[in-house]
Parts: C-alpha cells; sequence; structure tokens
C-alpha cells in the first residue's frame, strides 16, 4: 500500500494519508455512451470526500461505481481498477452482495423500507447474518440508531413505520440501517438534498461524527456543504476528475481554470 | 500490484462475519430465479401442450375421404316416365343409384345387416350430390361413369388412423366385414383423400363429414359488424366526453367506476341481459346475429372506452391548446385535432375488443344462437350461430370424427384472432407516437 | 312504402337541403358587404338544416313505435293502412317543413357553430350514460325475474339448502313439480374450481412477474410476454375443449394408473385448466404492481448487500404486498364468472362434495343448463337462472369493488 501513497503523493500536492479506495483509468459506458473517462482517485481513510460538478458530470456514477450498484442498471459496464484493501471489486471471485456489505450506501432521496423501524435497521444485520440471537440484534439496532443520533427520537417507537418519520429523521434512519451492517466505507449521494436547512444541519452533524470512524465519500450539489465538511474534494466535470485535492486548497486556489469557474458560480 | 490476493474470500478480504452463510444465501437465490424461470416455462410448456393438442387432434378435418364407385345413372330410377320434367327428377329416390353401385362392386353381400352396413360406407351426402349433377345435366341419365363420393365418417376415421384394426371387434366402430370391403376398395384404388373444401364452405351438419364452418363464419362476421357498428360509436363519443368535456363531478365520477367494473361483469351475465331486454322486452328474434351483436357489444363497450380514453389522454395537451389558441372552439379541437391523433389507439382497443367478442361463447348460449342451424344466413335477422358456438356443439356430439372437426375449428377461429390481434401489433407499431 | 326506401328518400332531401343551405350561406355573405365576418361556416350551416330535415321524421317514427308497442291489440288493417300511406306521407311532410323553416332561418348572423355543439354535447352525453343504462339494465332484470323467483322458492331454502335439483321434484311438498333449488352445492362447487384455479394461477403467475420484472432481460421480456399473452386471447371454449378432451382424460387415466378413482368430469380438469387460462391476467397485473415499487427500496435493500431474491422476498412483495391482494381478488372474479370451461369440463350434477377428484357443478354450469335449450317463462327452473345470476353479480361486483379500491390505495401510496 506504501507505494501507491507515494505515487499518488508525487502527482498532486496533498497532506499524506493511507488510502482505501484507489480508482484507476476507471471509465464507464451506459450502451454506447461513456459517462466517465479515466477517472483516478484516491480515497483517505477515515475522512470525508467529497465529489463536486455540475449536473451530469458522472460524479454519482462514479459513486455508484464504488460499491458496485452500477451491475443492477442495463448495460453498464465498467473498465478500469477499482482497489479496495488492494482487491480489484471488479475482479473475479469478489462477490457484489459482500462487497456491499463493507462498502455501505444513503441514498439522494430518503428511502426507508415501509417496516417498522426496528425492521428497517435490523434489515441488513438479519440478511448477512451477523446477531447471534435476538438480544444481539437487538444490540445492533439500538447502537446504530445511538450512533445515528436517532435514538432519542424513536426509542419509544421502535415498531412504527419508518416511514411516518420526517424526512430527515428518515435519512438518518437510512444512515442508521447503513451502520447496522458495520461497513467500512459509507458513500452518501447528495443525502441532504431532498432536505430542509434545520434536517440538513442534523445531518450533516452526524457526518461529521462518522468520520471518526468510517471513511466517507458524499456526492453534493452544494459547494457550501462540501467546504463545510469534507476534507478532500475532487471536482467532477464532463466525465473526468479535473482536480483533486485538499478541500480548503480547491476552494481557495484551484489549479485549474474549470474548478476557479465553477466554485465561483460561472458554470454549473 | 504483487499482494493483491488471488481470492478474496480465501484471504478474509470480506471478514469473518460476513461470509459465513454466504453459502446458503447465494444457494437461495439459485433457487429463487430457477423457479422464477420454471414459472414461466411451466406456464409456456402449458401453451405448448393446449396447441399441439388442437394441431394434433384437428390437422385431420382439413383433408377427407372419398370413395370413388362406377355409378349407373339408370333411367329407371331418376326418370320412370322419361318425360325429363325437372320437379320428377328432382323427388327421385337417387340413393338407389349408390346402392346399385355398392351392389355391383360387392355382389357376395345379400344379409339385410350386412347390406345396411355395405350402403352405410358412403356418405348421405351421395344423395344430394348425384341429383345435383343430374339437375346440372340432365344428359347423363343412362350413362355409367365413376363418381367419387364422401365417405360416412366412420370409414374416414378408419382411413386416418383413429380406428384400430387391433381392436376387438364389438368395441370397433368400423366391422370386419366393412373391413373387408374397405380394403377390397382400397385394393381397387376407389378410396382417396382430398382437401376438405366443404368444411370451408358448407353449413353445419347432423353428419361430421357433411359439417363445414362457413355458416357459422357468416354468422360471426354479421354478429361482429352489428356490434362494432353499436360499441365503436358509442364507446369513442364516450371517452371523448369523459376525456375532454365532462365537469368533475358525482356523475362523471360514477360512470367511471361503472364502466370499470362493467369490464368484469362475467360475460354470461350479459348474455342474461340481452335474453330479459332484447328477447323478452323487445321481441327481437331469437338467435339472430342483431340480437348477439347487441349483447356483444354492451360486453365490448368498456374496452373500447378504456383504450380510447387512455389513447385521448396519451395526445399532448400541447396539441390541444395550440388548436384553442387559433380560435377552434373546444369540439373542433377535439374532433379536428385530438381524435385523429388518438385514432390509431383507439382502433387497436377496438380490434382488441372485437376479438374477444368473436371469441365470446357464454351470453351468445343465452339468447339462442345455440340452434342447430344448417343453411348459411343471408343476414343479422335471420337465425345464426358463430364459430366458437359451433366449436361448443360439435365439441358435445358423441361421434368420433366431430373430435378433429372441433379442433379444426378451433383452428380456424384462432387464426382469425392471431390475424386481428396481428392488425391491431401493426397498427400500434406504426402510428404508436412518442410525445 | 318499405321501410329502406324511406330512408333513402329521406337522405336524399336532407343531402339537398345541405346542399342548398351551404350555398345560401355562401352567397348571403357575398352579397352582404356590411357583414363580411360569419360565424360560422358554409358547411356548418348546411349541417344545421340536414338536422332540421331529419327532426321531424325521427320524432314522428319514435312515437310510432311506441304507440304501436303501448297500445295493444290494434286492427292489423288500420296498421297496414297507415304504415303505408299516413305514416310515408307524414314524415315527408314533416322533413319538408323543417327544411323549409331552416333555410328561411339561414342568415349570416344565425350562430349556428352553437346549436350544432350544443347537441353535439348532447350526443355525446347520451353516448356515455349507455354504459349507466347497462348496469341499470343488468340490474332491474336480474332483480325482476329474481322477486319473481323468491316468490315460488323460499330465500332460506335457495341459500341454506343443500340440494340442488331444479329438473326433478324430490319430495311432493314442493313447488309445482320443479324440484329442489337448495344453491350451497353451486357455491361450494364454484368455490372448489375457483380454489384449484388459484393455487395454479397465483404462483405461476407472480413468479413469472417477478422473474420478468427482476431478472429477465429486455429482450427476454420483449419475446416471453407476448408469448404468456397468447393464453389470455385464448377464447375459453377453446380451454373448455381441452380441458374436457386433453387434461379430464389425462387426469382419469393418471388416476386409474395408480388406482384412484378420477371422475372424467372432474373440478381438478376444469380447476387447472382455468388456472392456465388466468396465469396472464395475475402475471400482468402483479407485474404492473412490482414495478411501481419504487426503484429507490430495491436500491436501498442492494445498497445494504442483499441479493436479489432477498430484496424481493423481504422488500418488494412486503411493499407490494396490497397490490398482489387486489390482483389475486381480481382473477378470483374472473375464475367465479367463468362459463365455458367449467360447462365443457365440470359437470351438470350437483355433488356436495369437496373432493377435487370427482364431478361438481358451478353457478355459471347451472345458469347455462337452466336456460338453454326451451324455456318456458315465469317456471321457477327459468327464474332460478336469474336468481344465481343476480348472486354471481353481487359477488363478482363487490370483488372488484374492494379490488379496485385496493389497488388504488397501493399506486397512490407510491405515486
Amino acid at each position: 500500500m506504501q507505494s501507491l501513497v507515494e505515487e499518488s503523493a508525487a502527482t498532486e500536492q496533498q497532506t499524506e494519508f493511507n488510502s482505501v479506495i484507489s480508482a484507476k483509468r476507471v471509465n464507464v459506458f451506459y450502451g454506447d455512451t461513456q459517462a466517465l473517462t479515466n477517472v483516478d482517485l484516491e480515497v483517505p481513510e477515515n475522512q470525508i470526500t467529497s465529489l463536486i460538478g455540475p449536473s451530469g458530470c458522472g460524479k454519482s456514477t462514479f459513486l455508484r461505481c464504488l460499491n458496485r450498484m452500477n451491475d443492477t442498471v442495463d448495460g453498464c459496464r465498467v473498465e478500469g481498477e477499482i482497489l479496495l484493501d488492494g482487491v480489484d471489486i471488479y475482479g473475479p471471485g469478489v462477490d457484489e452482495v459482500l462487497l456491499r456489505a463493507r462498502v455501505g450506501m444513503v441514498f439522494q432521496k430518503p428511502n426507508p423500507f415501509p417496516k417498522s423501524i426496528y425492521d428497517n435497521v435490523a434489515y441488513g444485520p438479519r440478511i448477512h447474518g451477523l446477531a447471534a440471537n435476538k438480544d444481539e440484534l437487538d444490540e445492533m439496532v439500538l447502537t446504530s440508531l445511538e450512533k445515528a443520533g436517532l435514538i432519542n427520537e424513536v426509542q419509544n417507537r421502535l415498531h412504527s413505520t419508518g416511514t411516518s418519520l420526517s424526512g430527515g429523521q428518515q435519512q438518518r434512519l437510512c444512515i442508521a440501517r447503513a451502520l447496522a451492517v458495520q461497513p467500512e466505507i459509507i458513500l452518501m449521494d447528495e443525502p441532504c438534498s431532498a432536505l430542509d436547512p434545520i434536517a440538513t444541519a442534523k445531518v450533516e452533524e452526524l457526518i461529521e461524527e462518522l468520520k471518526e470512524n468510517y471513511s466517507i465519500i458524499i456526492v453534493t450539489h452544494s459547494m457550501q456543504q462540501a467546504a463545510r465538511i469534507s476534507q478532500k474534494t475532487a471536482f467532477f466535470h464532463l466525465g473526468e476528475v479535473v482536480e483533486v485535492g485538499d478541500t480548503e486548497k480547491i476552494f481557495t486556489s484551484p489549479s485549474d481554470e474549470r474548478t476557479q469557474g465553477y466554485i465561483t458560480g460561472r458554470f454549473g | 500490484m504483487t499482494d493483491t490476493p488471488n481470492d478474496p474470500k480465501a484471504s478474509g478480504w470480506y471478514g469473518e462475519k460476513y461470509s459465513a452463510n454466504l453459502k446458503k444465501r447465494h444457494k437461495s437465490e439459485r433457487l429463487f430465479r430457477r423457479l422464477g424461470l420454471s414459472a414461466i416455462l411451466i406456464a409456456l410448456g402449458l401453451l405448448g401442450i393446449l396447441l399441439f393438442s388442437i394441431v394434433g387432434k384437428g390437422y385431420t378435418a382439413f383433408i377427407q375421404t372419398y370413395i370413388t364407385l362406377d355409378i349407373t345413372f339408370s333411367e329407371s330410377v331418376i326418370d320412370k316416365d322419361g318425360t325429363r320434367d325437372p320437379v320428377k327428377m328432382r323427388s327421385a329416390s337417387y340413393g338407389n343409384l349408390v346402392r346399385d353401385a355398392l351392389r355391383k362392386e360387392f355382389p357376395e353381400v345379400t344379409q339385410r345387416r350386412d347390406l345396411r352396413a355395405l350402403f352405410g360406407l358412403v356418405s348421405k351426402d351421395a344423395t344430394q350430390q348425384l341429383r345435383k349433377m343430374i339437375a346440372a345435366d340432365p344428359s347423363l341419365i343412362g350413362k355409367t361413369i365413376p363418381v367419387r363420393m364422401l365417405a360416412s365418417d366412420d370409414v374416414d376415421m378408419f382411413e386416418k388412423g383413429y380406428i384400430s384394426r387391433d381392436v376387438v371387434q364389438d368395441d370397433r366402430r368400423v366391422k370386419d366385414n366393412e373391413l373387408e370391403w374397405l380394403d377390397a376398395l382400397q385394393a381397387d384404388g376407389a378410396i382417396s383423400t382430398h382437401f376438405n373444401t366443404r368444411f370451408f364452405t358448407g353449413g353445419d351438419s347432423r353428419e361430421p363429414e357433411m359439417a363445414g364452418i362457413w355458416g357459422a363464419m357468416v354468422g360471426s362476421f354479421y354478429t361482429l359488424i352489428v356490434t362494432f357498428l353499436i360499441s365503436f360509436p358509442i364507446g369513442v363519443m364516450s371517452a371523448i366526453y369523459l376525456e375532454e368535456f365532462a365537469p368533475k363531478n358525482k356523475l362523471t365520477d360514477i360512470i367511471e367506476v361503472n364502466i370499470n367494473n362493467l369490464a368484469a361483469v362475467p360475460s354470461i351475465v350479459f348474455g342474461l341481459l340481452g335474453l330479459a331486454i332484447f328477447l323478452n322486452v323487445a321481441h327481437l328474434p331469437r338467435s339472430a346475429p342483431l340480437v348477439g351483436g347487441m349483447t356483444l357489444a354492451l360486453m365490448t363497450l368498456p374496452t373500447i372506452i378504456i383504450a380510447s380514453r387512455a389513447a385521448i389522454r396519451a395526445v399532448p395537451d400541447s396539441i390541444r391548446q395550440a388548436a384553442l389558441g387559433l380560435g377552434a372552439s373546444p369540439q373542433q379541437a377535439a374532433f379536428h385535432h385530438i381524435l385523429p391523433l388518438a385514432m390509431p389507439g383507439i382502433l387497436t382497443g377496438t380490434i382488441i375488443g372485437l376479438s374477444q367478442a368473436l371469441g365470446e361463447t357464454a351470453p351468445l348460449l343465452m339468447i339462442g344462437m345455440v340452434a342447430f342451424i344448417a343453411d348459411i344466413p343471408g343476414g343479422v335477422f335471420d337465425p345464426a350461430t358463430v364459430m366458437p358456438v359451433q366449436i361448443f356443439l360439435w365439441a358435445d356430439s358423441p361421434e368420433r370424427a366431430f373430435v378433429e372437426k372441433t379442433s379444426g375449428a378451433i383452428m380456424v377461429l384462432l387464426g382469425f384472432l392471431i390475424f386481428m390481434n396481428a392488425i391491431a401489433v401493426v397498427l400500434r407499431k406504426k402510428f404508436e407516437r412518442r410525445w | 312504402m318499405s321501410f329502406f326506401p324511406l330512408v333513402i328518400v329521406l337522405l336524399l332531401m336532407c343531402t339537398a337541403g345541405y346542399w342548398y343551405g351551404s350555398k345560401k350561406a355562401l352567397s348571403g355573405v357575398r352579397n352582404n358587404s356590411t357583414s363580411k365576418f360569419i360565424t360560422s361556416r358554409p358547411h356548418q350551416f348546411g349541417i344545421y338544416v340536414f338536422i332540421w330535415g331529419m327532426i321531424p321524421p325521427v320524432l314522428l317514427g319514435l312515437i310510432w313505435v311506441v304507440m304501436k308497442l303501448t297500445a295493444g291489440n290494434l286492427d292489423q288493417g288500420l296498421v297496414q293502412q297507415i304504415e303505408n300511406v299516413v305514416f310515408p306521407v307524414a314524415i315527408m311532410l314533416g322533413a319538408g317543413a323543417g327544411l323549409y323553416f331552416s333555410i328561411g332561418r339561414i342568415s349570416p348572423d344565425l350562430r349556428v357553430r352553437k346549436t350544432i355543439e350544443t347537441l353535439v354535447y348532447g350526443v355525446l352525453i347520451i353516448a356515455s350514460t349507455i354504459s349507466i343504462l347497462t348496469t341499470v339494465g343488468i340490474v332491474l332484470s336480474l332483480m325482476f325475474e329474481t322477486v319473481q323467483f323468491f316468490g315460488k322458492v323460499p330465500l332460506s331454502e335457495f341459500f341454506f339448502g343443500l340440494t340442488w335439483s331444479p329438473q326433478t321434484a324430490l319430495r311432493a311438498d314442493q313447488v309445482g313439480s320443479s324440484g329442489a333449488f337448495g344453491s350451497i352445492p353451486l357455491f361450494l362447487g364454484t368455490m372448489l374450481i375457483t380454489f384449484i384455479a388459484m393455487c395454479v394461477a397465483v404462483p405461476l403467475g407472480l413468479m413469472s412477474a417477478i422473474y420478468m420484472t427482476e431478472y429477465a432481460s429486455d429482450r427476454f421480456r420483449a419475446v416471453v410476454k407476448p408469448l404468456l399473452e397468447i393464453l389470455a386471447g385464448i377464447p375459453t371454449v377453446v380451454y373448455g375443449f381441452f380441458a374436457a378432451l386433453t387434461v379430464g382424460v389425462f387426469f382419469r387415466d393418471a388416476g386409474d394408473a395408480v388406482g384412484i378413482a378420477v371422475s372424467s368430469e372432474s373440478a381438478l380438469a376444469a380447476g387447472v385448466v382455468m388456472g392456465m387460462m388466468i396465469i396472464p391476467f395475475v402475471s400482468s397485473l402483479s407485474d404492473d404492481i412490482i414495478m411501481a415499487v419504487p426503484q429507490s427500496l430495491r436500491d436501498g435493500s442492494y445498497g445494504l448487500g442483499a441479493t436479489k431474491s432477498e430484496t424481493v422476498r423481504k422488500v418488494i412483495l412486503p411493499a407490494a404486498l396490497p397490490g398482489i391482494v387486489g390482483a389475486v381478488l381480481l382473477a378470483v372474479s374472473r375464475a367465479i364468472g367463468e362459463t365455458m370451461i367449467v360447462v365443457m369440463a365440470a359437470g351438470f350434477a350437483a355433488n356436495l362434495t369437496a373432493n377435487p377428484l370427482e364431478a361438481v357443478t358451478t353457478v355459471t354450469v347451472q345458469i347455462v343448463g337452466l336456460l338453454v335449450g326451451d324455456q318456458e317463462f315465469d317456471s321457477a327452473k327459468t327464474l332460478a337462472a336469474f336468481a344465481l345470476a343476480l348472486v354471481l353479480f353481487v359477488v363478482t361486483l363487490t370483488l372488484n369493488v374492494i379490488a379496485l379500491l385496493v389497488v388504488r390505495k397501493y399506486r397512490e401510496k407510491y405515486d
């Protein structure tokens, strides 16, 4: 792993870090159209990486490559390497089901299952067989809800349906649901875009707490959000990564003029 | 990348906790997938068996066995007085000609019972056939010429291999002596099979070898015409009203719910409606395509309305607004612009509705279209039967030969249905518009 | 004058009126320099005249038909006289008067478009009430006969009686000599066959729908879906023939082979074939309903590392359950009302049994049995058919209303 870090440090001037995911020359096609072109990206451990860029630039597509969610889309083809712990996740022998257990995901619109709050969170542990018995499962559900900062709000109604919660609560429920599978990496696809500012603040606060134990990659259309919470930022444009670096540097002195244009609001 | 493990599962890349029941999960995934696929295969298999059994039973309906005999048109039978009076000649006993020919062929048969069996080899149709020959050409009288005549249904079944020689005589429709005669005729080359034109040109008959479906086809045609003439205009007008003009109120709601429910009312209930209203109150003729068509029209109406509404709704609002913006009245917009654009969809729905009506049997049983009718109907007031009812009637007949006729009629009916649906598909493909 | 020539003459008269009306409207504008603009187009004036020409004959015709129907026994000679002489003359005069009146009214200021559109609007409304009239007609005609039936046979016997033999009297005290009308065996038979049909159609239809929506490629779907739909397009009489001659015989022979007595008109054969017919119905309804489950729920489940089957069983099916229940209810109502398969493959004898290997009869079979052939109206036998049909109508209607409500509610949830 060490060689990787040195390699990337040589190309980009940024803080030293341990990389959990490294994407190398990733190309993605939907049928005949190319959505991503030669994307290289190193994702640091226990930090928040944000992917920004105008809509349709491929940032969500890239995110969905990282846990092979694109497999469920007909006609989608991925080329190149995406290494997790040094294993190419598109290589033979990789089970996408288990990959997704290690790399969790939170979606744009809160999508709790039409089940009780408890069952929503218990879903992951149940399918993966993580809990040996009912007590362990209860424990896992409660811990996950606690980590997601939802425990106080739902403690007394664990068995009412997940859809009865408010939007922000639903999104935190979805985060708790992802945490219950005990992933190492959490992918978030514009998790706050459907939420009001107060709920957004709560979720952002939660994301910042989570980075202690998890590596987080977040796609966002809000540059302020990227600046507020992330340590590292990648700017996508027309299916390419234009610039990657420490968030501070990207927002204060971008080296590429397209980045400059985007963050100053000239396009996007 | 030298440190890349070859097998991520073995190297503990996933961690112990997830891999524990992985095998089981993948096994149940495969099982579930196979279950789904086999459900589809079973359904398709059932369809295959159905079609196979129909075709297997029915393809022989399109060929028929004939017996060629030297018929002597003796004057003594046809025209005793020698007056050549057509009326008298028509009433002569032409059956005797056939009997004489058979007697000549098999002089050894003398027993009364055996003779009856012998005469039974040739269909009753022969009498008609000979009468027509004489009527068309009286100069045949006195001559002896070979004539090809329909064989009886039992002979036909035997020739087609449905009756086996190996069965004990008592369980066999064709007895031993008949077998001998048939073998003799066969040896003479007197037995032949030909395409069964009568099946497509004749009306119903009690004798399977004489039965045809032309009468039922004509009946179906008249019935469908009536159905179309009633249900299409009313259906399209209802759809236009409901989609374009109807105010949102209780009445429209009721109409809406009502149409959806009518679409699911069992077809036999429409038959009872037809019986009670059209026959018992309005005293329209029983068994007539008019009544059948009206009954089926009421049944088809919801299908046409629902399809037409969908087609009208698919026309974008911008067209309507463009027309209104040029000063067209709402009715002009609807009839000049929306309706033509929605027409392919409406026609597709109508054809599908009509093909349902073409295959419908139960309501027609209620209004008496189930009677035995040998004549070809000449109009919507004549008693008639339709193809599915003909199939029902033949399926109910005990004669073995009607099984193949039934299957043959089913093949013809399915042919029509496939044709109608193909038109609907072509219409949809050709005029389908994506807005 | 007979009917068709009269109609042709009328149409000719009105067509002439159309032509003359259009011309007059045009020339009216040309000669009148002060009003260049007319509110209606010339052909609309033509239609206006045409309609005025048609109204009196149609009204007269209607009045005559109603009079003939209501006035009971009129003198035949008089009727002939009127039909041959008075009626055609009256119609011609009426049409002529209508044409003359409307042509006289033509002027550029006459707003005929409005008049015509009001008329068209009326016709549209009438057309769309036909479907309501159909329902009313069904209810009234069934009710009327059913009330008469219950005048002859007590309600309790019909709904709770255990014997059904309308053709022959079992006991001396029964109405006329018409027999017993206990409908329980029919309902049980119907339920038995419906149950068998559902056992075939629901698993096969549902699993097909799941495979089509979740697993199959677009190409597979494009080929297989229309093939399955063929099952729905085959006429029921064909299924009946198949059930009676192929499936029924097969089950009987299979039963013989293993030493079980299976009736050749067994409920099993009819039920299985009926289920086969309903497969595409269940599968296309479930297909729609499963498709309506939002993609985000699938994503959520896959994102947590669930396999496809886990997602289907634990997320999609529970979410789609109300809709699927609705679809099954619709399928049940279909099966209950199905006639030809059971008429041809199930028996006419009303056995009170739950054994699928024996022959049972159904409500629809009995309706057909009672009404096909010569009927004397007003006999309890014939009326019984209407009572059965009313029960059938009410039951299927209830099932449909419930199913449609359930499905609608389900769709609202995900729209």
